[in-house]
């Protein structure tokens, strides 16, 4: 069968409050501590949805857009860069499952 | 929604949902909050749900075609290198009559299908007017008072309880802020499992499992589904699509570099794996956090003064070898909690040492009995000896037994002494023997 990108996999994501443009970040990550001090950069590989990726200048971005709500950065990241919550159910992204 | 309610229960999973389902038959007020759009829908899980726990808030379950998918009656633990598995295989008819011994269950539509059921023990309570199944809500913050927990806040709301039940899910941020978990929590001990939802016509994927009426297949795997990450792979049968998908240590992910939706790919590529799903379409992807069931990242302390925590929130899990339990200990934790809560009622008294019966009687439950006996087992299963070499020793022994080559025989006992050469050494195998002797 057809091996799915990443991308075409989460095209297949129920996201919460879709048609809003202006949506409050369940997580802000402090990429400073990333871009500085941080020896391994993980999120930008270990994220199962791709939210924080690494520029050609090796510098890591973060956006919270694809966001599943499943935890791995609060965990993998040891340097204090994530600072996680849950996304607000009226104004906030965060996922609704189909099947789960 | 003025007056106070006897119990606030955060979160609608297996575990608060079996905790409302218990306060309801035991006729208390309470208020069950869930974030989600309906309860569920932020929940995902392997899935199956083992034991019998489920039969005793729901009875005669099985009755119903709705909420649970398929029981399982066979069970399959596969070892896998780069082209080959080799499978322990169990099926029996004698896992065919209820009560069964497991049921796979898709948690958006499990959890929501066992929300009605507690409402309709809520309509039959003397607090059908009162106690709420509420969605849609956030609780920010557990409102205390000299120590004690009194109600919940979200946003500028409040509502007051004489007690809490936390069952929150992994990602616990309120047991963290009660104090009962660190504020961060290392991914040492913790996995990520990311899995899809394939879709087959529901005769192909009968036909192709073996599958009769709504019995269900169970396989984990073990090996090159991982790509050398500490984890395991697993397929189970839903009603008519299946559920694939890998558990990957967190910190070992890390320190490899590797990216879980690649490494989903590689396992969907292995030749066994590819002819299994052949035809399918993806229909979800979908992750989460998971505990690995090792003791040293649990809360030690599962209560407070006028507060409990139930579920996976406690890191209630454990894959020992035989199967990942997780929502089994989650229904029972919140059932035990709410008999607690209730306890608390009749005597007047939500103060710590009230609250303390509830980790007293988990202690005394399977759970804790099975999480304390087989420690050993879950640091033997995250050993890279058992998650790497075992896998590729055998496949390399299996490969060598089952090819006739016209030429003279070796005997088995040779054959795997070439195999454990190859691929371990004696000394890994008199290691992983003390320690599996010493766990199981």
């Amino acid at each position: 069968m057809k091996l799915l990108s990443l991308p075409e996999r989460l095209g297949l994501v129920t996201y919460r409050n879709q048609a809003k443009s202006d949506i409050k970040p369940h997580i802000k990550v402090d990429t400073d501590i990333c871009n500085s001090t941080c020896p391994h950069k993980c999120t930008t590989y270990v994220c199962p949805a791709n939210c924080y990726t690494m520029d050609d200048a090796g510098k890591v971005h973060f956006q919270v857009e694809d966001c599943i709500e499943c935890g791995t950065c609060m965990y993998a990241c040891d340097q204090g860069a994530v600072d996680w919550e849950f996304p607000d159910p009226e104004i906030g992204r965060g996922v609704t499952w189909n099947f789960g | 929604m003025e007056e106070k309610f006897d119990c606030i229960i955060v979160g609608a999973g297996v575990a608060g949902l079996s905790a409302a389902m218990t306060l309801a038959n035991n006729n208390m007020k309470f208020l069950l909050i869930e974030k989600g759009e309906f309860p569920g829908s932020k929940n995902v899980s392997g899935g199956v749900l083992w034991g019998n726990d489920l039969a005793k808030l729901v009875p005669k379950y099985w009755e119903e075609d709705a909420g649970w998918d398929r029981y399982i009656n066979q069970r399959r633990l596969t070892f896998m290198d780069d082209q080959s598995t080799f499978t322990v295989d169990f099926k029996s008819s004698h896992f065919n009559e209820p009560p069964y011994a497991g049921v796979v269950v898709l948690r958006s539509k499990f959890d929501n299908w066992l929300a009605e059921k507690v409402q309709e023990a809520i309509d039959k309570s003397d607090y059908a007017m009162d106690s709420f199944i509420a969605p849609n809500i956030l609780v920010e913050e557990i409102l205390e008072e000299d120590g004690k927990a009194v109600g919940i806040r979200t946003g500028d709301e409040k509502f007051y309880a004489d007690s809490v039940i936390l069952a929150e899910g992994v990602n616990n941020l309120l047991t963290r802020k009660v104090g009962l978990q660190d504020k961060y929590v290392p991914a040492d001990h913790m996995l990520t499992g990311i899995k899809e939802i394939i879709r087959f016509d529901q005769k192909v994927l009968e036909d192709r499992f073996q599958l009769n009426g709504k019995s269900g297949m169970s396989n984990e795997f073990v090996g090159y589904a991982t790509n050398g990450v500490e984890g395991g792979g697993f397929l189970y049968t839903n009603k008519d699509t299946i559920s694939l998908g890998l558990v990957l240590g967190l910190k070992d992910l890390r320190e490899k570099g590797q990216k879980p939706y690649d490494i989903l790919n590689e396992f969907k590529k292995h030749p066994v794996i590819a002819d299994t799903i052949r035809g399918g379409e993806v229909v979800e992807y979908s992750a989460h956090v998971v505990s690995s069931g090792d003791k040293r990242v649990m809360p030690k302390k599962l209560y407070k003064a006028g507060l409990v925590v139930c579920g996976e929130a406690a890191n209630l899990l454990m894959n020992a070898g035989k199967a990942i339990q997780g929502m089994d200990y989650a229904m029972r934790s919140g059932i035990l909690a709410a008999d607690t809560i209730t306890e608390a009622k009749k005597n007047k008294d939500f103060g710590d040492a009230a609250m303390k019966k509830y980790q007293d009687t988990l202690s005394d439950s399977y759970i804790m009995k099975d999480i304390n006996n087989f420690q050993d087992a879950v640091h033997l299963l995250h050993d890279p000896v058992m998650t790497q070499k075992m896998p590729n020793l055998i496949c390399d022994f299996g490969r060598n037994f089952f090819s006739i080559k016209n030429e003279p025989t070796k005997k088995a006992r040779e054959m795997l002494s070439d195999s454990v050469k190859k691929h371990a050494s004696y000394w890994d195998l008199i290691k992983i023997g003390a320690k599996g002797a010493k766990s199981l």
